[in-house]
């Protein structure tokens, strides 16, 4: 099997994981997008293991290694996706924007923070 | 004997750093503190200065001294005859004066800081009297000029006080210039700042005629700022808003008097320079007739006095100036004495009157009698009544001059009748003065009770203490009126009839000289014929008075209004005006130059960052956007570059 398969597969992966992380809304989706970036990378590892005939086979102790991480990552992910839709009740990455440099007066902030959160705690 | 002359340095200041820690947390203490460590003062001062009086050897010792290049810096102290009679005459001023501020100003707020500040005013003047060094002499007579500064201006709230307190630090401070730059030359020419050293080696040294006069100049200059003589006597008047005691203390026995005491110390540079005596001759002649003059026709009691000290200061000038060591140094300490007494009487008056001006007082004979007493003494030694000790003082000034002017060798013999007829002339106007106001404050009609007209200081409380006594006396079973005029509380008679004693008999020491300055000194203390030649005219001079007084009613003459030397206003124009231009200048370059850089530096890193801030606006994957773009334009860059 030549090479660029995989790699092709690794890349348009990892371009639908760029696109999903950058555009959309949904936290949730957003981590699925995460997860893709991070499998395409294992794909890409695995892929150039076999390539290269490594004897230690580091491509694919890496990849076991990544799916460690993003297993983690993902667990913690949703945690605090799930924290946000307790207190917001959204998880649209768009309105959270808490982060904001804003000015530090009170009219303008509190205005953000209606914007914020809505329906605080039904 | 060494360790207890630097234990009698020292002890002012700190008794003064206690006196600011104790503070108003513990009032009785401060008090305590302050006065005791005054009297321990005094007689730390007695126990090292009476063994060196009349012919006894003078003891010095340096206790530490520097390595630097050039002539070491010592902290060395010395003490003779001088300084032992220094010692003696600022430690006792400055004790009465502290038992006095008891009674006068015990009950103000700012007492803890006052009291601190006339300890290390004693303790400057206790420098400059013993130290051997002159740099530790500079240290000491600034020191004291920052003092003045802070006491004068002790009544901040007042402009005025506030005015004269900075001019009075301007001025010294300027005629300073002249000491440091003396210092240094000296130090270059002698190969050391000991003032021992440096005035035997003047007096061994064999040195031309005003071969040394730049030194001796600039010193001249020096002393004419510190104690106001002419060109710079103005400071002195508008020192009075400070509060009386320290006009006592800087009259009598501290500030003005250092520079009495720097001529004398340095005195043979002096005599090796008779041009530097020609115009120390010539400005005192002038200065003491115009501080007379500007006495008799003052209205307030305590200018009247501070003319008096420009005057007196002059005739001890007059008096070194024409080499009458022994009789300068005499008047200086019988002033110091009678010029006490008269401010603090003075200030017991005002006390009880709560105004300065004497068109407020009259008739104060039968109400304040100790006060009337001592003072009368106080008036009559400065007016050089009989037998009184400003009489002989001025009688061996007057003498001296006149034996000057006949046949001296110092200064021009010109100078020497100008200073002769100016003494004389001063003499009979200083009858007028003090007379006038003897008249004014304790005779005549009792003021009209208006409300009190300007007054130079405010009163000191006067009505805590007519509030206290009369709640003292009303509790003795007499009804008593708050206002009423009262004698002061015994803190403030004590000292007057202590300083009473050495005006009325110290003119015996005129008559043994030798046992206060040494038996070293030529001096013949007692002029018989100018002597009965002075009290013939000092009684005719009385008796005009007197007349003038009893045809008018009130006041001996009417006041008019003369105009003051310009010498204020040409220092306005010459100095403070450009002084302020340049001012202004700077203030401008500092604002519209360096303050535009430094402006410009914030208000640029603001503008770049309300541009940066612009990114941050809290979306997360516009965030990410830019990192995604940023590594794949990176990634680009990277593979076309290699």
């Amino acid at each position: 099997m030549p090479l660029w398969w995989p790699l092709l597969l690794a890349s348009l992966l990892f371009a639908i994981g760029v696109y999903a992380v950058l555009v959309r809304r949904n936290a949730v989706l957003v981590l699925m997008g995460v997860e893709l970036m991070l499998n395409a990378v294992n794909i890409n590892l695995v892929a150039f293991d076999a390539h290269l005939r490594d004897q230690l086979h580091g491509g694919q102790t890496f990849a076991l290694f990544v799916i460690v991480i993003a297993a983690a990552e993902i667990g913690l992910a949703l945690a605090i996706v799930l924290l946000v839709f307790r207190s917001h009740g959204h998880i649209d990455v768009d309105r959270l924007r808490s982060l904001a440099d804003r000015d530090l007066d009170p009219s303008t902030s509190s205005g953000h923070r209606k914007l914020d959160r809505p329906e605080v705690r039904r | 004997m060494n360790a207890l002359l630097l234990l009698l340095v020292l002890l002012p200041f700190a008794s003064a750093g206690l006196t600011f820690f104790a503070g108003h947390r513990a009032e009785v203490a401060t008090k305590g503190l302050s006065v005791g460590a005054s009297g321990l003062g005094l007689a730390l001062a007695a126990i090292v200065a009476f063994p060196r009086l009349g012919d006894a050897e003078p003891i010095g010792q340096v206790y530490a001294s520097t390595s630097a290049a050039g002539p070491s810096i010592e902290l060395s102290l010395y003490v003779d005859q001088l300084s032992a009679v220094m010692l003696l005459l600022a430690h006792s001023v400055a004790f009465l004066v502290q038992v006095y501020s008891l009674g006068y100003l015990g009950d103000d707020p700012r007492y803890p800081s006052y009291t601190a500040l006339v300890a290390i005013f004693t303790g400057a003047m206790g420098v400059v009297v013993t130290a051997d060094d002159l740099w530790l002499l500079l240290v000491g007579w600034e020191l004291m000029g920052a003092c003045s500064y802070f006491l004068i201006a002790h009544h901040w709230e007042l402009p005025v006080a506030r005015a004269g307190a900075v001019k009075a630090f301007l001025m010294t401070r300027t005629a300073d210039l002249g000491l440091l730059f003396a210092i240094i030359l000296l130090g270059i020419r002698f190969d050391s700042y000991r003032i021992s050293t440096i005035m035997s080696g003047i007096l061994e040294g064999g040195f031309a005629r005003d071969e040394l006069w730049v030194p001796a100049m600039l010193l001249t200059i020096a002393v004419i700022g510190k104690s106001a003589q002419f060109p710079l006597h103005t400071w002195l008047p508008d020192a009075m808003p400070g509060p009386t005691p320290i006009s006592a203390l800087i009259h009598a026995a501290t500030m003005v008097a250092a520079g009495v005491f720097l001529v004398a110390r340095t005195y043979p540079l002096f005599l090796s320079a008779p041009m530097a005596l020609n115009l120390l001759a010539g400005v005192a002649a002038l200065t003491m007739f115009l501080g007379a003059l500007y006495a008799l026709f003052s209205d307030d009691l305590k200018r009247v006095l501070a003319w008096s000290t420009v005057s007196q200061l002059a005739y001890m000038f007059g008096a070194l100036a024409i080499g009458a060591y022994s009789a300068g140094i005499l008047h200086l300490l019988a002033h110091g004495a009678f010029k006490a007494l008269l401010f603090l009487a003075a200030g017991s008056v005002v006390h009880a009157v709560g105004s300065t001006s004497m068109s407020s007082m009259g008739s104060l004979r039968e109400k304040l009698p100790d006060t009337f007493l001592t003072m009368t003494l106080g008036f009559g030694a400065l007016a050089g009544v009989v037998p009184l000790v400003g009489f002989f003082t001025k009688d061996a000034v007057i003498g001296a001059s006149l034996d000057a002017a006949r046949d001296g060798r110092l200064v021009w013999p010109w100078l020497a009748w100008v200073l002769f007829v100016s003494a004389v002339v001063t003499a009979l106007v200083t009858v007028a003065y003090c007379l006038r106001a003897w008249l004014l404050v304790f005779f005549g009609a009792p003021a009209p009770s208006a409300e009190p007209a300007l007054t130079s200081e405010p009163a000191p409380r006067a009505e805590p203490v007519s509030l206290r006594d009369a709640s003292s006396l009303g509790s003795s079973g007499q009804a008593t009126e708050v206002a009423a005029i009262q004698e002061s509380p015994w803190s403030m008679r004590a000292p007057l009839y202590l300083l009473a004693v050495p005006t009325a008999v110290g003119g015996l020491v005129v008559a043994y000289p030798d046992l206060l300055l040494g038996s070293e000194v030529e001096y013949e203390p007692l002029h018989p014929d100018v002597a009965v030649g002075m009290t013939i005219l000092v009684a005719l001079t009385a008796g005009v008075v007197v007349w003038a007084a009893r045809r008018h009613a009130r006041t001996p003459w009417r006041v008019p209004v003369i105009p003051h030397p310009q010498v204020d206003r040409v220092y306005d124009v010459a100095l403070v005006r450009p002084v302020r231009r340049l001012a202004s200048v700077v203030r401008a370059g500092d604002r519209d130059v360096i303050d535009a850089y430094a402006n410009g530096a914030g208000s640029a890193t603001r503008g770049l960052g309300w541009v940066l801030r612009l990114a941050q606006n809290g979306n997360v994957q516009g965030y990410l956007m830019v990192v995604v773009v940023g590594a794949a334009a990176l990634a680009v860059a990277a593979g076309v570059l290699a």
